[in-house]
Parts: C-alpha cells; sequence; structure tokens
C-alpha cells in the first residue's frame, strides 16, 4: 500500500567531500516539485547532506542579472566542497555568510558544519559538476568537527559494505533486496552501477582512516608531508637537466592544470591533454612529457588515467 | 621554527617570500591543535592569508570537458524521431518484455522485445507506443519501470518505427515499475495490494457479520455484510453490498473487488459486478493460522482498523456520562499500554474493572480502531469482547504505566501514530519560528501575523516551542518540543529565554540555536503522528546527547577493522 511521498522531506548522507565530489550522476522527476538527486559511486541517493569542514574560501560575486551570490568551498580531510549562498537563500543564512566573509578576509580559521541540499550542473560538453546549497550552517568547534568525521566515516563505511554486497547480488531491487540492502540503497545502487561501472572504493576506505585518525587526536598519523611547490621546481634548472625551456614549459602548464582542475581525485588523461593542447601545445609533446613527470614522481595516478600532484 | 612543520613553512614561503617563518610555523600549528585539520589540508588556507586574495578562481565553472563530447541528441515524445536516427535519448514506460532466444551468427543468444510508451510522466497525456528490440539484453527494464533510454537508434521497417537497444545503450532507471502489470484474474496477495482500484485476491473469511448502513437522509438502511479475508501475506476488511453466505473458513476466489481505503484502512468492496467464488487449495493455510495475524501490537494500531486482536494492560479507567437524546448514557474510557507503547481504550458497555484492581491485563478479540489528533483510540462495543488474563505475556516486572518504547527513527516514519515512545536522531535543521509564539485562545493554533486561521486576529497565548527537523539517514521527521521540554533542553528559565530572545533578536537566536544543536544527537521523547505529509513528533521531552569522537573512532575501527 503505498502513498505518495513526493511532500517529505529528503533525508540527509553524512558524507565525505571526496564521494560527494566524484559524483557525475544525478536524477529529477518531470514534476516542478520533485526533488533532484546527485547520486553517488557508492550509490547514495543525495538530495540533502550534513557535511563540515575547514571554510577555505569565500567571496562575493556580481551575477550577470545583479544579484549576490557568495560562493564558498570547504576542506576535509577527503577533499573540497564548493558551494554557494544566494538571494533565495534565508535571512538567517545570509546573514551567517557575511560574517564568515570577513572572518576569512582576515585570515581567521573557521571549521563549519552545514546541512545542504546537493545541486548540479553539466556543461556543454557533457562535464558534470556537483556543489551544495546550504540551508541552514553554524560554526563548530573541533570537538564536534572531530563527532562529524566519525559519523561521515561510519556512514560511508556502511554505503561501502552495501556496495560490495550489491556486486555479488542480481542487479535488480529483488536481487538487492534478497542481498541485505536496506531500502534507501537500493534505487541509488541500481543506477550507480549502470553508469559508473566497476569503481575503486580504496581512496574512500584511505579518506575514512584520515579522518578516524583526526577524530581520534592523532594529527600526526594524518599529517602529509608536502611537495616541493611547483613554481620553485620550474625556477631550479638542475631539476630539469637535458630538458630545453620550451619542454619544462610543457611540464609547467600540465602541472598548474592539473593543480587548478583537481577537485580531489586527480584530472582524467584526456582533459589535460586537451587544455594543453589549447594552450598552443604539440599533442604528442604533452603525452611524452606527461608521462615523465609520473615517471619522476611529480605526479601520481591515483586510478589508471587520471593525474594528481604528489602532496 | 618548528621542525615539524619544516616543508610545509618552505612551502608556504617559496610563495610569500616575505613572510615571517615562526608565524607561518605557528599557523600550522594552530590549525592542528585548535581546529585539527592536518597541515597538508590548511595549506591553502594559510597560503591565502600570507599571500593576500590573489588565489584564482577554482576552475570549476571554467568549462573544462572531463568528459568525452556527447552527440546524445535528447527527445521527449517518440513523434519528434525520424527513421534513421541514430544516439537518441528518451524516457519512455516499459509497456511489456518478453525474452527470446534467438541464432545470430551461430551463436545462441537472448534477445528481448516488447512495447515502451513516451511520455511517461503526464497521467492523461498524448503518448505514442513503439516496439522495441533489446539486443543487450538489459536487465534493468522490466514491465511497469520508467527508463531513460541513452544511445538507442531508430530502425524503419516497411513504413514502421521501432527502438533498437544495443549493447552500447545505456538503460537508467527513472521509476521502478511500481505500477505492477497484472494480468486481469490473476490473484494477487493481500499485504501487496493497492490503496484503489479493482483487484482479484485468494483469501479465507476470517469473519463475517450482518450489518446495516443508515443512509444520511433517513430513507432507509441497506442491508450489507462486513468481514475479514486472509491469505498468508496478511489480512483485509470487506464489505458487501450483496448477499454473501459463505462462512467462516471459507476459502474463495474474488474477482473484480474494489480497494476503498477509509481512513488510513485499505477495505474490499463487494458489488454486482463482483464474481466470488469457493476456491479449493488443499495448501493454503488454514483459519486458526491465518487468524494469528490479526493479533497487533499498540505500534500497528491504524485508524479505521477493525477485527483487530490485542493483548493490552488498563493502566487508568473511568466512568464518564453524557446525554443523548434526553436520556443519560455511559462511556467507559483510560489508557492502556504494551510494551510497544501506550494509548487509549474506549467500551460502550461496562466492564468489570475498578481502581484497585488496576493495572490489568486484557485479551481484546474483534475491537476497532478510531484516532483522534492521531492517538488511536481501540473502542469495545460488547464486554464479550474483553477477556481477562492473570498475568501478562512479557515480563511483569515491565512498570507500562509510564514505559516509553526507545523506537528507531525509520521505523516511528514508516509506521502508526504512537504514543509513549522516544527515539534518537541528528538534528538537520532548526526552524525560524523556534522560540516564543502566541496560540489561538480557541483553539491553541498558533497566530500567524496575530491571526487564527480559523478564529481571526485574537491576542492569544504566550507558549514556548523548538521546531526541529530530526534525520537518522533514512528518514526525516519534524520534531515540536514543548515548552518544559524547551526549557529543560536549553537549560533556561522563561524569564531567561525571554531576556535571551530579547537580546539577540529571533533571527539571531534561532542561530543561537543552530550554534548548539545542528549536527548534533538528540533524544526526544512523547507521541508520533504519521500522516500523508510525512511523520511528526510532538516530544515532552528532549536532550542531546553527549558523544566522544575518539571513544566513537575506536569503536568504529574496531567494528569495521579498519586499522
Amino acid at each position: 500500500m503505498q502513498s505518495g511521498t513526493r511532500s517529505k522531506r529528503q533525508s540527509a548522507w553524512h558524507m565525505l567531500a571526496s564521494e560527494f565530489s566524484e559524483a557525475t550522476l544525478n536524477e529529477k522527476g518531470s514534476g516542478e516539485y520533485d526533488p533532484s538527486f546527485v547520486i553517488t559511486k557508492l550509490g547514495a541517493k543525495v538530495n540533502r547532506v550534513v557535511v563540515a569542514g575547514l571554510l577555505e574560501r569565500l567571496e562575493v560575486r556580481e551575477t550577470s542579472n545583479g544579484s549576490t551570490l557568495y560562493q564558498g568551498q570547504m576542506r576535509d580531510p577527503s577533499g573540497v566542497h564548493y558551494f554557494s549562498v544566494g538571494d533565495y537563500a534565508s535571512e538567517s543564512m545570509r546573514e551567517l555568510t557575511l560574517s564568515l566573509v570577513e572572518k576569512t578576509e582576515v585570515g581567521e580559521p573557521v571549521l563549519l558544519l552545514m546541512v545542504a541540499k546537493s545541486r548540479w550542473y553539466q556543461t556543454d560538453e557533457g562535464a558534470v559538476y556537483t556543489s551544495l546549497r546550504p540551508e541552514e550552517a553554524c560554526e563548530i568547534d573541533a570537538q564536534r568537527y572531530a563527532l562529524w568525521l566519525t559519523r561521515a566515516s561510519e556512514d560511508t563505511l556502511q554505503r561501502m559494505k552495501h556496495y560490495s554486497d550489491s556486486l555479488a547480488a542480481e542487479p535488480t531491487r529483488e536481487g538487492l533486496v534478497a542481498a541485505g540492502i536496506p531500502e534507501h540503497m537500493i534505487d541509488g545502487l541500481l543506477v550507480s552501477r549502470n553508469h559508473y561501472g566497476d569503481i575503486d572504493v580504496e581512496t574512500y576506505t584511505l579518506n575514512v582512516m584520515q579522518a578516524l585518525d583526526i577524530a581520534e587526536g592523532r594529527m600526526d598519523a594524518a599529517s602529509q608531508p608536502v611537495a616541493a611547490p611547483t613554481q620553485t621546481e620550474s625556477d631550479d634548472d638542475t631539476q630539469s637537466t637535458g630538458t630545453d625551456s620550451d619542454e619544462s614549459e610543457v611540464k609547467d602548464t600540465l602541472v598548474s592544470i592539473i593543480e587548478q582542475l583537481d577537485q580531489g581525485d586527480g584530472v582524467d588523461f584526456e582533459t589535460v591533454l586537451t587544455n594543453a593542447v589549447a594552450r598552443g601545445f604539440d599533442r604528442g609533446l604533452a603525452e611524452e612529457k606527461l608521462d615523465e613527470l609520473s615517471n619522476e614522481g611529480t605526479l601520481h595516478e591515483p586510478r589508471f588515467g587520471w593525474f594528481r600532484i604528489v602532496g | 621554527m618548528s621542525e615539524k612543520y619544516e616543508t610545509h613553512v618552505k612551502s608556504i614561503l617559496s610563495e610569500c617570500p616575505d613572510a615571517d617563518p615562526d608565524e607561518v610555523a605557528a599557523a600550522f600549528e594552530k590549525y592542528e591543535t585548535e581546529f585539527f585539520i592536518p597541515p597538508q589540508d590548511a595549506m591553502r588556507s594559510i597560503l591565502r592569508r600570507f599571500k593576500g586574495d590573489k588565489t584564482p578562481a577554482p576552475s570549476g565553472s571554467s568549462g573544462v570537458s572531463s568528459a568525452a563530447p556527447r552527440t546524445t541528441r535528447k527527445v521527449s515524445s517518440l513523434s519528434e524521431l525520424k527513421g534513421d536516427d541514430k544516439d537518441i535519448e528518451i524516457e519512455v514506460e516499459i509497456i511489456s518484455h518478453n525474452i527470446r532466444d534467438q541464432t545470430i551468427r551461430g551463436e545462441q543468444k537472448q534477445i528481448a522485445f516488447g512495447l515502451l510508451e513516451d511520455n511517461p510522466w503526464e497521467e492523461n497525456g498524448q503518448k505514442n507506443r513503439w516496439e522495441y528490440k533489446d539486443w543487450g539484453p538489459n536487465s534493468n527494464i522490466t514491465p511497469g519501470s520508467v527508463v531513460r533510454i541513452e544511445g538507442a537508434s531508430v530502425n524503419e521497417y516497411q513504413g514502421k518505427m521501432s527502438l533498437n537497444i544495443n549493447q552500447s545503450t545505456r538503460i537508467a532507471v527513472v521509476r521502478e515499475g511500481t505500477r505492477p502489470i497484472t494480468a486481469p484474474g490473476e490473484p494477487q496477495e493481500i499485504a501487496s495490494l493497492p490503496s484503489d482500484g479493482y483487484v482479484c485476491v485468494v483469501g479465507r473469511v476470517l469473519a463475517s457479520r450482518p450489518d446495516q448502513i443508515h443512509r444520511k437522509d433517513g430513507s432507509g438502511s441497506i442491508d450489507i455484510v462486513r468481514g475479514r479475508l486472509a491469505d498468508d501475506s496478511g489480512t483485509i476488511g470487506f464489505l458487501s453490498w450483496e448477499p454473501l453466505e459463505h462462512e467462516v473458513g471459507t476459502l474463495l476466489k474474488i474477482e473484480g473487488a474494489q480497494v476503498r481505503t477509509f481512513r488510513d484502512t485499505p477495505e474490499l468492496n463487494f458489488g454486482r459486478t463482483t464474481k466470488i467464488e469457493v476456491y479449493h487449495d488443499k495448501n493454503f493455510s488454514d483459519a486458526d493460522t491465518l487468524s494469528q495475524q490479526t493479533v497487533l501490537t499498540l505500534s500497528e494500531l491504524r485508524d479505521g482498523a477493525r477485527d483487530v486482536d490485542a493483548v493490552v494492560q488498563i493502566t487508568e479507567w473511568t466512568k464518564r456520562s453524557f446525554t443523548r437524546d434526553g436520556e443519560e448514557r455511559f462511556l467507559w474510557s483510560g489508557q492502556i499500554a504494551d510494551p510497544t507503547g501506550r494509548c487509549r481504550m474506549s467500551a460502550w458497555s461496562e466492564l468489570p474493572i475498578t481502581e484497585d484492581k488496576l493495572p490489568l491485563t486484557v485479551r481484546l478479540k474483534g475491537v476497532r480502531v478510531r484516532a483522534w489528533q492521531g492517538i488511536p483510540d481501540i473502542t469495545v462495543d460488547n464486554a464479550d469482547q474483553v477477556e481477562f488474563l492473570d498475568a501478562p505475556p512479557w515480563d511483569s516486572e515491565l512498570d507500562l504505566t509510564n514505559h516509553t518504547a526507545e523506537v528507531e527513527l525509520f521505523e516511528l516514519s514508516t509506521g502508526a501514530s504512537r504514543v509513549g515512545v522516544s527515539t534518537t536522531a541528528t538534528v538537520v535543521s532548526v526552524r525560524e519560528d523556534s522560540g516564543f509564539i502566541q496560540r489561538c485562545t480557541e483553539c491553541r493554533r498558533v497566530l500567524r501575523d496575530g491571526a487564527c486561521a480559523e478564529h481571526g486576529p485574537n491576542d492569544g497565548n504566550t507558549d514556548i516551542r523548538l521546531r526541529l527537523a530530526i534525520d537518522d539517514g533514512r528518514s526525516s521527521v519534524s520534531l515540536l518540543t514543548n515548552k518544559e521540554a524547551t526549557l529543560s533542553l536549553l537549560g533556561m528559565t522563561e524569564t531567561e529565554l525571554q531576556d535571551t530572545v530579547n537580546d539577540l533578536g529571533q533571527v539571531a537566536f534561532v542561530q543561537s540555536l543552530r550554534a548548539k544543536m545542528l549536527g548534533k544527537t538528540i533524544n526526544a521523547s512523547g507521541r508520533t503522528i504519521v500522516d500523508e505529509q510525512g511523520a511528526m513528533m510532538l516530544a515532552d521531552h528532549a536532550a542531546m546527547v553527549d558523544e566522544d569522537a575518539g571513544l566513537r573512532a575506536t569503536e568504529i575501527r574496531a567494528q569495521w577493522k579498519v586499522v
């Protein structure tokens, strides 16, 4: 006996930034008030999230139609959330945003927790980006941040389990029910598997381990050394012995492309090369140099064909 | 300069040569110790601080593609397609789906074919039906479901168009087959009947009694038969407008019965066009087995339910009198409870209950359920529906007078309205109208701009409440805390609360509540009201739950074996 669930409030997922920002699948009913969803690789069908992290940037943008839009980014151990607060937000959310802008301007660290709606948009080329629209938010202290990290970790682990259980099951609703997948995961898992194919969940495990390290106060375990900044590398001629200036310029460009485009899970081969070509470099040369950067350890490939700067 | 952050500090200095290394190191330390942000994650924030705000905007919107360009053409109607269209995308409802084996180039292969229909979302819109062939075949194409087909091609043969779904075509299920396509005359399980429409069921008669419906205009009455039917999946009440003489225990096949939902309870209606015949199935469960299903706990009671059996404890019982048609009549009512919660019970005839014997455990048979403001109320029409038991079937030490059952939020949000329950969940919203409110002096509704929706403008009575949304990741429930619960949750007296709101103003006051509660775990107890709009909990007690992050993290590691 099913009744309409249309007007019911959508539940909120505790989720690390990596899982949300890697999502490229979305779903929207045809009705005006039908909720829209971002579906993650682990099969979470996300309309609303509870997320937290370090407020890394928050600035105002004037839009073409004269309204005000604040854009920000918030970092947790796994990556970055992008969010925006516009005129449509509640008065209290806008007031909070204003006070946070002041704090970020003077470089005061802010830990933020927000309940936010998922947003996505697709570029003309077909690339999908996710972002958030906070509904309510507040500053939190490190203890509450740590608690949020544990909850997000636990829920991520739970989703990873449902995901791996679903692999062995028939890819139908009945098959997933029989495999013990709870109702709220079924719709998402059915479509995510179809869309993403085989995924590597190893990075999520690493994210969770780091989040738990922080929650336990083991900051040393959660800390990583940083790679030498790319700028010094390019100035340093001894590093690029035997390569002429033209070739090192290719490398610098590749590194800066990846740095700019990396939203947490690296940048794929095709995007790196397309961008290098767009900046006037020969594709073959760019490909060769990408290889070199990878071999000399400036870049690594968390997954095949995806590049990140080591650090 | 602390050695610990040496590489990080150097990295910052290479960008901002004028920065003081000690200051940079101190910043890293502050992020780490005060905010739990490891140095690699603090890098950008610290860099921004020392460099000033010159970082370029994130690349998110720079329009760089990270996926291959798509040439798929999206259409909303089949009529937009031409015979040579390739790589199209459309949302359709699958009408039928058949599989056949075919030998293709010497290889046995399964292919699927059937009918699909465009414009799946508009109830009565213009729809076109085409045949399709699925060469995949894709396992997620099922009859009744709405799917988005991406990358199909059109096939035209002798002027007839059809859709080819290939192995590379992507199928996304947009809506599962919620309307099971059941052939007429095919019996359905009672538990999975729709809430309205014509159905066919096979079930055993558990109860049957003649009844009358009085016409409201006083023009007489109609003889009907009421009763209950059951199969292994569940039971359902029925109302027959035609004579029905089958005895309790008879197995019937009923075609063309209409399901109607009265209050929250579906019911089968038998009319002139309904075909009822005795059915033979030796393996069908007998009446005794099936009637076990009519035994409900208080957590399962729904408004409008009939023929309910239950074992409950009566904790309070009073006699009331009222006058109808100039005659004094009596009604007995009180509180009842079982381990799943509490509710009310009323009786139209006297039961052998006196105050000093309470609490009393009783078995109720064939009673009906009404709900009053969301609280279920069991109605006993005759004294013989009540059997007194010597002891409760549950732990007799359990004091049900003030018993509160701890129930998962998900269960509360999907179950019936309940009394005497508590739950634990995350606060995901503090509504702007939390704090002081004015209630209508007539009906206690909250006044909007000094006026009641029903009774117009009035001064109102001041009350205090919080309006929150709580969530467990699967379901969301609206939580309203009453005055006492609110004050104890905030740790304030009414005067202190008034001063706080006066000092801060309403917006900042609500923001201060969010700073206190958002994302934190709360435990609340009271009663729930569940209807089509969702679930609501009216709490008379609420408290934030203290948790230790370090401990939780260690538990999670152990439980999930992540080390």
